[in-house]
């Protein structure tokens, strides 16, 4: 069992929509895999079909189950974040966390009281009692003490100030993650994940149209800032995206097999490597046109 | 090893399963019953103490033909005895039907929202994330509606009825007359709390029909579920109902069917309230109607469970547990929305 998510042909059709059109994917064991796609891309149903939240089509395994007949095997070892962080209202701070370590053989409640010991929360508080920001602190400080082989996070910082989603980012890399753990993480804040991710995945239309680790993508992807005598050979060249600062072009060039080579994309400026940020908003070119 | 170690697990989890529905429904299942019980006990004992007090007390009271005067209750005959002290335990269930018809509207409405409100406040997601099954789940909330609900108002109602019985007694005493021995050392009376504890498994049988119709709309409306759950029995009684009567001025035949979907609606939205079983064809309380001084409480317990010698409330049982089964398999694929 080499991967933990295994999807052949998964397929979703929401009546004459479809969501999810027939993608294979792999994730293996040890990864930090970053699902990114613009709104309505597929991202969420895609987890959906994962953690057996929805019926669909096609060939999944998800450590080794099937997400729609083994729900409750797979549920022992996966835990997720669906969406905003949605607990309910008349919950206690103090009962969230005697009710997970309850029901949860692997939630470890000295991690729990530590992570909630670093926020405003106090043990009486209600969810209708506390701010967006703070619902989700606890979400977050509930999921991270369970020790899953699979944590699926869809946009689990939605509502945090920076200063926290920073200090969460790294208690999931530090305190959280090792080379038996996998994570999925859905966001639109790519430059906060960018740095803890270890693949990439984007999603567009229900397709996947780039699936690489940050590694591959490294060594494919080349921005050159290309001075004005130079711009017309580097048209030539076919980039991907090209966008103008303090009066220079700057190009993104997909340096992979077929594309342009690293020596021809070298002579034509300075070159470094793009953020994900900026290779996303060129690969989803058009999405919203 | 493996099986005893889950099976622990699985008991541990449904322990805060049935937590957690209390906590989320403390106000209705605990605070309100508690209030309406202090409401009894202060506005029956404050009235009985005031007439005790402004207008005496009873110079002599007739039981059975026998002239109780002066607290000379432990000179009647034993049997006499025995009979009043049921007629107090009757006594001290009359006192707590408030507290039994608050518990049917709670159990109603908690059904209602079991499955929905999860789902309208999208909390769903958060217990799905846990390892539960949706078995497990609607075990719990059938589990609390039928049992942790009833339980809460029989010993609430033990209480009232108790502090009501003390409130009386002592004020009779101040006037000479001493109840206390006569009524305490009845076991008549203590066996009263235990006597509804009996019935319980009755309760759950009848109450299974409207607790499974109940939870299958909570599973499956997608808005309105007092709509859909009162409003679809109700349509299909009054359609039958006209289809027949159209029936019987045309051809003078009437149909059978007819005449049963009136006790169907019935069961299926009034089974949870507590003595149902005694207003259904066949099961007509017939000790209890003899012993006409006194609603007798001897007679509950057997009375009761003679409701379970017909098919009928095995037929709706099953029926019940198998709509229970189909808001399971609806939970299953039910997220937001």
């Amino acid at each position: 069992m080499s991967a933990v998510i295994e999807a052949k042909g998964l397929t979703k059709h929401y009546g004459k929509r479809t969501a999810v059109a027939g993608i294979d994917f792999s994730i293996p064991a040890g990864r930090i895999v970053g699902l990114i796609g613009p709104n309505g891309s597929g991202k969420t149903t895609t987890l959906k079909a994962a953690l057996g939240l929805i019926p669909f089509e096609g060939e999944l395994s998800v450590l080794g189950y099937d997400p729609r007949t083994q729900r409750d095997q797979l549920m022992q070892d996966v835990c997720f974040i669906a969406d905003v962080a949605i607990l309910p209202r008349w919950l206690r701070v103090r009962d969230a966390v005697d009710f997970v370590a309850g029901v949860h053989p692997r939630f470890n409640r000295a991690k729990a009281e530590r992570y909630l010991a670093g926020t405003k929360l106090a043990p009486g508080m209600k969810v209708k009692e506390m701010s967006k920001g703070m619902i989700v602190q606890l979400h977050l400080a509930l999921v991270m003490a369970i020790d899953a082989r699979l944590l699926v996070l869809d946009e689990p910082t939605l509502g945090l100030d920076i200063l926290y989603r920073k200090q969460f980012y790294q208690n999931l890399l530090e305190d959280y993650f090792d080379e038996h753990k996998t994570i999925v993480i859905t966001t639109h804040q790519v430059e906060e994940v960018e740095h803890i991710l270890t693949d990439l995945m984007f999603i567009r239309d229900g397709r996947i149209v780039l699936a690489a680790s940050m590694e591959e993508i490294g060594e494919r992807f080349v921005e050159v800032m290309v001075p004005q005598e130079k711009l017309s050979a580097a048209n030539a060249l076919q980039p991907l995206d090209r966008r103008t600062v303090f009066g220079k072009a700057v190009m993104l060039f997909d340096a992979g097999p077929g594309g342009a080579s690293r020596q021809q994309l070298a002579a034509l400026g300075e070159t470094r490597n793009p953020s994900v940020a900026d290779l996303f908003v060129a690969t989803m070119k058009g999405t919203y046109a | 090893m493996n099986t005893i170690a889950s099976g622990h697990t699985q008991a541990n989890t449904m322990k805060w399963l049935l937590k957690r529905e209390f906590w989320e429904n403390k106000g209705s299942m605990f605070w309100a019953p508690v209030v309406v019980a202090a409401l009894l006990v202060l506005l029956v004992g404050s009235s009985i103490v005031y007439g005790v007090t402004v207008h005496g007390a009873p110079a002599y009271v007739s039981i059975n033909g026998h002239t109780v005067s002066d607290g000379a209750l432990s000179a009647l005959p034993v049997e006499t005895r025995t009979m009043v002290a049921n007629m107090a335990g009757g006594m001290v269930l009359a006192a707590a039907a408030p507290l039994f018809i608050l518990l049917a509207f709670v159990v109603f409405f908690y059904c209602l929202g079991a499955l929905y409100d999860e789902r309208r406040d999208r909390s769903i997601l958060f217990w799905k994330s846990l390892p539960v099954s949706d078995g497990q789940t609607i075990a719990s909330k059938a589990a609390t509606a039928m049992l942790v609900a009833p339980l809460i108002t029989i010993v609430l109602a033990t209480l009232a009825s108790f502090i009501l019985l003390f409130v009386i007694g002592t004020a009779l005493s101040l006037h000479g007359i001493n109840v206390f021995s006569a009524v305490l050392a009845s076991p008549g009376l203590l066996l009263t709390p235990l006597r509804l504890v009996a019935v319980l498994p009755v309760y759950v049988v009848w109450a299974l029909p409207t607790v499974g119709w109940l939870m299958l709309v909570s599973s499956w409306a997608k808005s309105k579920p007092f709509l859909w759950a009162v409003g679809v029995p109700v349509v299909v009684n009054v359609v039958m109902k006209s289809i027949n009567a159209g029936l019987e001025t045309m051809t003078g035949q009437s149909l059978l069917l007819a005449h049963y979907v009136g006790d169907l609606v019935a069961r299926i939205l009034g089974g949870v309230v507590p003595g149902i079983w005694f207003t259904f064809p066949g099961h007509q309380p017939t000790h209890i109607q003899a012993a006409a001084n006194g609603f007798d409480i001897v007679g509950l317990v057997p009375q009761s469970y003679l409701s379970l010698a017909g098919l009928d409330a095995w037929i709706g049982a099953l029926l019940g547990i198998g709509m229970l089964v189909v808001a399971v398999r609806l939970r299953r694929w039910r997220d937001e929305g």
